[in-house]
């Protein structure tokens, strides 16, 4: 009996244990908290100056890019030290996996560093819920310990574009952060071995593309279709400029069926015919630096891509005589504009986030010079003026190739209620996969393009 | 009387934690996957509006569905019987052939088995890789290949997974062949060979009737294990491309989460749901033999 009773209490004891594993995993913020004091105690003069809030404690979630996380940890360091406003960090690469289930079970970070365009969507799926708070009156704010606002500070255009305005009504609700001009990166090295000018026009660089062929090699390459955003936007501005870019992107009634459409087409039909034939085989996330590696061995010449590639690709072994070179998107006639897509990442406040006031602070601090200095530490340049002065090595190049004639292309594909079967990236970018293996043309890719833009016109988020 | 009582109590303590976890973990989330598929929802949003079956409706018409299953079943037909066929024989031969090195090859072939999925679909990106991969390679010694293969481009992909899942899936189920097969008494292969059958014989009158029950479980382990690894397989090696060649069902089901429609998520969640348990329940039917005692 007693040896019951004993066996008994030991199973209940399992079962207790077992539910509060199930329990609540709320152990926050006191980690946080030693951070504060210390900051505190270095610089206790200005915290005291601009706390308005002491005891507030914001969440801030960041992508970790190839710019690594430290320096999120940094700038958190310094806000904290700025505005005695403990700072409750998560950096992840996944960042997607780590802050969605509590998410989907309603507890929000309160600054959300995540840029769109990643395969898991998250921000555009907050862009289409209307779950991001409106943060147009950060851009009149003044920047923490500093005496500019905001507003001032971001460079020209950042804040007027599709990505940081999602519903074209001229509030704000994403900041712009970290930008990179895009292009196509090739072998500087290889095209002055060979004598080859960098082309202009598209009527250049096919001529190059003859000529290479005879080399044996190929005019193009690219990493994933994904990098076709960026390319196909710089592509629609050289083609039709602004007015064009911004009908394809609203899904404008007939744009699919005008000249400019065509035109745009039928040059990717044709880039298609100059790709190097393995490059759909290794254009998926596993594969996709064995497609960059061909430009280090000179087995293609371009390839879209963005400054990240110097640093992705450091270690990779190239030919003699490497030499990054980066140039805009070629014009479509002699004398037009040659356009580079900028492409930046997001920080934005989910409308959920608790301590909005807080997180607005933040958000407005990542444009302080200290922050923009800690980031550029790592590579990763804010859009704020001014910042030139602070790029180094073949950055300074890349960074400078809006001086140098080329327009800058900026914007996205306007988000729409969400349709089943149908996405942007597998609707506008992905079929290049098809028309390089030759399964399908460009043109049928244009009559999907067109038929597929109906259908998100109609949804089109107001 | 007292004691039945207490003895009854202690045994409801005792199921209670299972029950309890299984109610949580299985019964509520299967039911929320069957809810959810009649609500339009974002993953993130709060917000769900019922639609009842129309989900359902759509989805039945969208093609990139469909495709995504005509690929998990060419997957699971494939694969199975390919690997089924490979299993047996070499479960046969190792039991019952006396050959030098028998447990070299049965270390050999459950390998891929310890192996992850992510580091099977390594290896194979390694083999298929079209410059200098170890396939490419071998078959270059043979034949021009200056316009190499692409294994993993839009033609060729879905048998590279095939290939590669059915790598993985030989070594387990052989070990559960090779152990009912060692349980088949060794003196109905004896009288069998005094009565002049030969192996092949004997192998198709006795050791398949006598190991028919385990057969027709692992029939229902492809089913299911196949839906999950073609899963695992296509999100690690291409991510469901090129341009959609390789998707399969779960991975279109993640991927419509992903682009924001939650509850038609959970609708191809439901039809994959009823579409293998469906299937399992009709193979385990098609496969009833009166069992055979020995």
């Amino acid at each position: 009996m007693k040896k019951k009773l004993v066996s008994a209490l030991l199973s209940v004891a399992m079962v207790a244990s077992l539910l509060v594993g199930c329990g609540g995993t709320t152990a926050p913020a006191e980690e946080a908290a030693p951070a504060t004091e210390e900051a505190a105690a270095e610089e206790a003069a200005p915290a005291e100056e601009a706390a308005p809030a002491e005891d507030v404690t914001i969440s801030v979630a960041a992508i970790e890019t190839a710019y690594g996380s430290d320096i999120w940890a940094q700038v958190a360091e310094a806000f904290t030290a700025e505005t005695g406003i403990a700072v409750d960090l998560t950096t992840d690469k996944n960042l997607e996996d780590v802050i969605g289930p509590s998410m989907q079970g309603g507890e929000y970070p309160d600054v959300i560093h995540l840029a769109t365009g990643r395969p898991a969507g998250l921000t555009e799926q907050f862009i289409k819920s209307n779950m991001i708070t409106d943060i147009t009156d950060v851009l009149s704010m003044t920047v923490p310990g500093e005496e500019a606002v905001v507003g001032d500070k971001i460079a020209g255009g950042f804040t007027d574009t599709s990505l940081t305005n999602p519903y074209g009504d001229g509030k704000t609700y994403l900041a712009p952060m970290f930008y990179s001009p895009c292009g196509l990166f090739y072998n500087a090295g290889l095209l002055e071995e060979k004598g080859w000018e960098v082309p202009t026009t598209w009527d250049e660089m096919w001529e190059l593309g003859e000529a290479a062929k005879a080399e044996g090699i190929a005019l193009f390459t690219y990493p994933t279709a994904g990098y076709f955003d960026a390319f196909l936007y710089a592509l629609m501005y050289s083609i039709g400029g602004p007015e064009f870019f911004n009908a394809a992107t609203t899904y404008a009634e007939g744009v699919w069926e005008t000249e400019e459409a065509k035109t745009c087409f039928e040059i990717l039909g044709k880039l298609a015919s100059y790709t190097h034939e393995i490059t759909p085989a290794q254009a998926n996330n596993e594969d996709f630096t064995q497609n960059q590696q061909l430009v280090l061995d000179n087995k293609a010449i371009f390839m879209p891509n963005g400054t990240w590639i110097v640093g992705e690709m450091a270690e990779a072994p190239r030919a003699e005589g490497f030499k990054w070179g980066m140039t805009a998107l070629p014009a479509v006639e002699a004398g037009g504009a040659g356009y580079s897509y900028t492409w930046f990442e997001q920080a934005w406040i989910p409308s959920g986030a608790e301590n909005v006031d807080a997180a607005k602070q933040f958000v407005a601090f990542l444009y302080s010079d200290v922050a923009c200095e800690i980031f550029a530490t790592a590579g990763a340049i804010q859009p704020v003026l001014g910042i030139a002065e602070k790029l180094e090595g073949d950055n300074v190049m890349f960074y400078s190739i809006y001086d140098n004639g080329a327009k800058a292309a900026m914007g996205n594909f306007a988000a729409f209620t969400p349709i089943p079967g149908v996405e942007v990236s597998p609707v506008f970018f992905e079929p290049i996969n098809s028309v390089v293996s030759g399964s399908l043309t460009a043109e049928e890719w244009l009559a999907n393009v067109s038929a597929a833009s109906d259908q998100m016109r109609a949804n089109l988020i107001q | 009387m007292r004691k039945s009582g207490s003895r009854n109590a202690f045994l409801t303590i005792c199921i209670a934690p299972a029950t309890i976890l299984f109610f949580i973990f299985m019964i509520v989330p299967t039911f929320n996957v069957f809810r959810m598929s009649l609500f339009e929802k974002g993953a993130y949003s709060p917000q769900e509006t019922f639609v009842g079956l129309n989900n359902f409706k759509v989805l039945f018409k969208d093609i990139n569905f469909i495709r995504s299953m005509q690929n998990m079943i060419l997957l699971m037909v494939i694969v199975t019987l390919f690997t089924f066929v490979f299993a047996i024989v070499f479960a046969a031969i190792l039991t019952r052939e006396k050959i030098k090195g028998q447990n070299t090859f049965r270390i050999i072939f459950y390998i891929p088995n310890i192996l992850s999925i992510v580091v099977i679909s390594g290896i194979f990106s390694a083999i298929y890789k079209p410059e200098n991969g170890m396939l490419n390679s071998i078959i270059g010694m043979f034949k021009d290949m200056s316009s190499p293969i692409l294994w993993k481009g839009e033609k060729l992909v879905m048998l590279s997974i095939i290939i590669a899942m059915i790598w993985q899936a030989i070594g387990y189920y052989m070990v559960m062949y090779m152990a009912s097969m060692s349980a088949v008494s060794e003196s109905l292969y004896e009288s069998a060979g005094l009565d002049g059958a030969t192996k092949f014989q004997q192998f198709f009158m006795i050791t398949i009737p006598l190991i028919w029950t385990n057969i027709r479980t692992t029939l229902t382990f492809y089913i299911i294990s196949n839906i999950n690894m073609a899963f695992l397989f296509v999100k690690s090696m291409t991510s469901g491309g090129p341009n959609h060649a390789s998707e399969v069902a779960l991975n279109y089901m993640y991927s419509q989460k992903d682009a924001g429609l939650f509850g038609y998520s959970m609708a191809v969640g439901v039809v994959i749901f009823l579409f293998s348990f469906a299937l399992s329940a009709i193979v385990n039917k098609v496969t009833e033999r009166e069992p055979l005692e020995f």
